[in-house]
């Protein structure tokens, strides 16, 4: 089963990673599973796609700290999907996340960058 | 979504639908991406196996995202029920602070109710229930010797005896031996001597009971060896209040009646054998045995037992039987008629309180279901008078269910908080209770509010709360609801079948406080009857006092009379002082037996009579009026040098000499055939010697100065001082006599008589007052429905006035449906206390369970009272004004 897939999600994409992407994903507009996977994509040219299976599991996951919730709706093309959108909660979390990954990422960089 | 699930509820999912989603959803994700594979040109096959791998591990996936699904599933429930919960108790809260009235009275009603219920439980669970301080102790048995044919009645056991059983039963691991207190006297380091009660007991007792001690050791084999005899065991309440609770005091060395004595341990904290000792002393039992004759006819040793695994009681006692059946032959003088009987010595300890306590209990519970009737009444008329509000919420979309729950949450919040103020009355009552009759409860129990009584009042409320909520919660949230919205006129007066319940109700109540009034109405005429027993002696100005010669010194008879003579003087001359003498044991706190030979008669050695043996000396008769009936009483002239001169009760008198030649006659007592010739001097007088409701039996007033060798006497002192002044005069009596003796138990003969009333006086003054508690209670209900009805039929009756009903014609409307509802609950009533009496029986005195009196006076006083709650609603609707009542509504 994983073979390519082993490609596309980069080995060290922790759950945390992939939960703080699928909250940003969110914060404009409720969207179901396939939209967001296309939403990383296109967002990060490629280089963040994120598996499918470690895509439902944090949305379940993230469903059941009620930070998203879903609801059934029509897709595009007609089909009953299931739409996840942000909690109150969940937005709070986001925002919290994000100026921690941020530090973070910025730490890290400051390492990394030749002096 | 979150709000679709919060105001229009969604059924809740299934795993299968969950399962189903999760599929859903998954597979669209992958349709999806095939989809956009096929537009780029790949073949179903290649885009589908793309898709896939993309993917990832889509089985764990699928199970992992069921999983989080059932989860988060469990989780809203709880949280939606928690919620709904909360609205419930919050409505209720609510509802309750807008009628103060009916929630003041319902809490008081509850607190009463359910505070004596916990009062009682707590009381009846440690004597009946809390383990005995002995390990397995339901196990544990006391053997007695018992004649066949009458088992309840036995006596202890002869030492000889006791050997016999000990060495050759085989359904106990064990039998040790106990001989009942004696006092002695304890000289402190500082300070005055104090008496002490002290318990003699087999070397094996403590390795039977099985409780070990809490400091050193308890008494074990070798213990009893003369020369190795000085040893001492110290109850936990003795060390605490004399020794201080001294960590360090296994080891040292007190004195004890003048000899000296090794503390070896201390027992622990409710450890007791008897009822109140001190201290346990080894008992010396090869000694006892030296004295063939008196160790075989003397019955003081107590028996305790533990029955061996997996032998049954009725197998022990059969075992015991041969025993005795083959000593009978071997001791024909002694034993020929001589049985043995077995009592768990639970039952022994708690024996009289346990009729008393499952009576009380009895009465609490009716008490409780009287209350809970009421309740229920009182709620069934709110809701009638809410049926327009629990329509509009039915309508408004809460189901049945939801109704139900929400008045059921109404009454257990009510009952939860009344049986919280409940605890706190029972507690206070408790310890009330307690104090008031200290003697009441033997120390080993130990009566507190503990998280166990906590458990059984949470449990009694959470029970009270359904049985009163339940009912009219089921009526108020019936189908014809939606009828009251409709319904503007008459809307709230409730169906048939409601009226119905109420007017059971109201029946029950009546009934059952009827059956609690005729319990305690019993109760009280056998006090009464008890209060009139003549006593035979007049307990008013007496003080009492123990006294014991104690130390080696007094093992000569000669200075114990001395010193009693010496007392009794020195105390007579007193100012303030009418008579002083001494008794073996004070009245109704009974004495010891033996038996009866009369000179130039037939005596059968097998069945000699039996005498209750009482020793006296000095003026105990003037001091106790107790009248000389024939002959004279003891004076000078009865010297201990001279043969020995007796005085018998009137009733020996009579039974044994009814020619009424007593006086003259010669008598012989005690286990010796050869003994003795007393010759009776006087009859006096009967007393009750053993209670006051023990019937007066054969009873010998032995003279004290011949009796010596007997060393505990009770002081008795006819003067006009107080008890504490006279308690004084004692002490200061005794001090200059023997500075090493110890006076105990001042008290006067009015209280020890009062005393021997104390568990009677508790259990009547308890079922009293719950017998008006009931009444009370009853009396309301009665009221409430009436009222209600009355406030129901208002315009009713302001159409029967404007008409021109007299106001008598408009009472007996109203009256009459009262006085059939207390009639027919007096009928039942009646059946049910007939019926329940009969339990009462053991606890009666002087009337039969079927006094007439006690009867009619009940019926009587329920009937005025349910006149009494009828005839107020009756007058308001008297005062109906025709005109406002028809304008109403």
């Amino acid at each position: 089963m994983t073979g390519s897939a082993m490609n596309r999600t980069p080995p060290e994409m922790l759950q945390g990673t992939v939960d703080i992407l699928v909250l940003r994903a969110l914060a404009w507009q409720a969207m179901h599973g396939y939209a967001i996977s296309r939403w990383l994509d296109g967002r990060s040219d490629g280089v963040l796609s994120v598996e499918g299976a470690a895509l439902y599991q944090a949305l379940h996951r993230l469903e059941r700290r009620k930070w998203i919730i879903s609801e059934w709706g029509l897709s595009e093309n007609n089909r009953k999907a299931k739409y996840y959108s942000l909690t109150t909660a969940g937005r709070k979390q986001l925002r919290t996340e994000t100026s921690t990954w941020m530090a973070y990422a910025d730490a890290v960089h400051k390492v990394l960058s030749p002096a | 979504m979150s709000i679709g699930r919060r105001f229009f509820k969604l059924p809740w999912r299934s795993r299968t639908t969950i399962a189903r989603d999760v599929d859903t959803e998954l597979s669209f994700h992958l349709d999806m991406r095939i989809a956009e594979l096929r537009a780029r040109g790949l073949s179903e096959d290649a885009a589908r196996q793309q898709a896939m791998a993309e993917f990832g591990d889509l089985d764990f996936t699928r199970v992992y995202c069921r999983r989080q699904d059932e989860r988060t599933e469990r989780d809203d429930r709880h949280a939606d029920r928690l919620a709904e919960w909360r609205q419930d108790l919050a409505y209720a809260v609510r509802t309750l602070r807008r009628s103060p009235a009916f929630a003041i009275v319902s809490l008081l009603t509850l607190a009463i109710a359910i505070g004596a219920n916990t009062a009682v439980f707590t009381v009846s669970r440690a004597v009946l229930l809390q383990p005995l301080p002995y390990a397995d102790a339901d196990r544990v048995y006391r053997v007695s010797s018992s004649w066949p044919g009458h088992p309840t009645d036995v006596v202890p056991l002869s030492p000889a005896d006791f050997a016999d059983f000990q060495q050759t039963q085989t359904s106990f691991s064990g039998l040790g031996a106990i001989v009942p207190s004696q006092s002695v006297i304890w000289r402190p380091k500082s300070g005055d001597p104090k008496s002490l009660d002290a318990l003699l007991v087999g070397s094996n007792l403590f390795s039977v009971l099985g409780t070990p001690a809490l400091l050193g050791r308890a008494i074990i084999a070798g213990d009893e060896i003369p020369g190795n005899d000085h040893n001492v065991v110290l109850s936990f309440d003795c060390w605490q209040r004399d020794f201080g609770g001294d960590a360090g005091i296994v080891g040292q060395s007190i004195e004890l009646s003048g000899a000296t004595y090794r503390v070896i341990g201390v027992m622990p904290y409710g450890f007791l054998i008897g009822q109140h000792e001190d201290l346990w002393l080894p008992y010396d039992q090869a000694g006892t045995l030296k004295d063939v004759v008196r160790a075989r006819k003397q019955h003081y040793v107590h028996a305790i037992g533990r029955l061996k695994a997996g032998v049954t009681p009725a197998r022990a006692l059969a075992d015991l039987r041969t025993v005795a059946a083959r000593l009978a032959q071997q001791y024909p003088e002694a034993d020929s008629a001589r049985s043995a009987s077995m009592r768990p010595v639970r039952d022994i300890i708690s024996g009289d309180l346990r009729p008393a306590l499952l009576l009380l209990q009895g009465a609490v519970a009716l008490v409780l279901l009287i209350a809970c009737a009421n309740l229920a009444n009182l709620a069934l008329s709110r809701t009638m008078g809410r049926r327009r509000e629990l329509a509009t919420r039915a309508a408004l979309g809460a189901g049945r269910a939801r109704l139900v729950r929400q008045l059921v949450t109404e009454s257990l919040l009510l009952s939860i908080i009344g049986g919280a103020m409940g605890v706190g009355l029972a507690m206070a009552a408790t310890r009330l209770l307690l104090s008031v009759n200290p003697t009441t409860l033997p120390p080993m129990f130990d009566a507190r509010v503990d998280a166990g009584v906590l458990a059984f009042s949470l449990a009694v409320s959470l029970v009270t709360g359904v049985l009163f909520g339940l009912l009219p919660a089921l009526d108020g949230s019936s189908a014809n609801l939606y009828e009251s919205l409709k319904d503007s006129g008459r809307g709230n007066s409730g169906g048939r079948a409601s009226g119905r319940v109420r007017k059971t109700l109201v029946v029950a109540q009546v009934a059952l406080a009827l059956i609690l009034l005729t319990g305690a109405g019993l109760l009280i005429r056998s006090f009464g009857e008890l209060t009139r027993v003549t006593l035979g002696f007049d307990p008013q100005g007496v003080v009492t006092a123990g006294l014991r010669a104690a130390g080696d010194q007094y093992e000569d008879p000669v200075r114990v009379n001395a010193f009693y003579d010496g007392v009794i003087d020195d105390l007579s001359h007193a100012p303030g002082v009418t008579a002083v003498g001494a008794v073996s044991d004070l009245p109704t706190r009974g004495g010891s037996g033996t038996a009866l030979r009369i000179e130039g008669e037939q005596n059968d050695e097998a069945r000699l009579p039996e005498l209750t043996y009482l020793s006296v000396r000095g003026d105990f008769f003037k001091a106790l009026r107790i009248p000389i009936i024939a002959g004279r009483g003891y004076d000078a002239r009865d010297r201990p040098d001279i043969p020995e001169t007796t005085i018998i009760n009137e009733t020996t008198a009579k039974r044994f000499f009814p020619k009424g030649d007593a006086v003259g006659r010669r008598i012989r007592i005690g286990p010796d055939p050869n003994g003795t010739w007393m010759t009776i001097i006087g009859v006096a007088g009967d007393f009750h010697s053993e209670g006051l409701d023990t019937p007066v039996k054969p009873t010998l007033y032995a003279n004290h100065r011949h009796e010596a060798w007997m060393r505990s006497m009770s002081l008795v002192m006819r003067t006009s001082r107080t008890a504490a002044d006279a308690g004084a005069l004692i002490r200061r009596a005794i001090r200059a006599r023997d500075p090493s003796l110890a006076v105990r138990d001042v008290e006067t003969l009015n209280g020890v008589v009062g005393g021997s009333l104390a568990s009677r006086r508790f259990a009547l003054g308890l079922a009293t007052c719950f017998a008006l508690i009931a009444l009370t209670l009853a009396a309301v209900g009665i009221y409430g429905v009436l009222a209600y009805n009355v406030a129901n039929r208002t315009r009713e009756f302001g159409v029967r006035i404007a008409l021109g009903a007299s106001s008598s014609r408009v009472v007996s409307l109203v009256v009459r449906q009262g006085v059939v509802a207390s009639l027919v609950g007096i009928v039942a009533g009646l059946v049910g206390a007939l019926l329940g009496a009969r339990l009462l029986s053991g606890m009666l005195f002087g009337v039969t369970t079927l006094d007439v009196r006690t009867y009619g006076s009940v019926v009587l006083l329920v009937f005025i009272v349910a006149m009494i709650a009828c005839i107020v609603p009756a007058l308001r609707a008297t005062r109906v004004d025709p005109l406002t009542s028809m304008r109403a509504d």
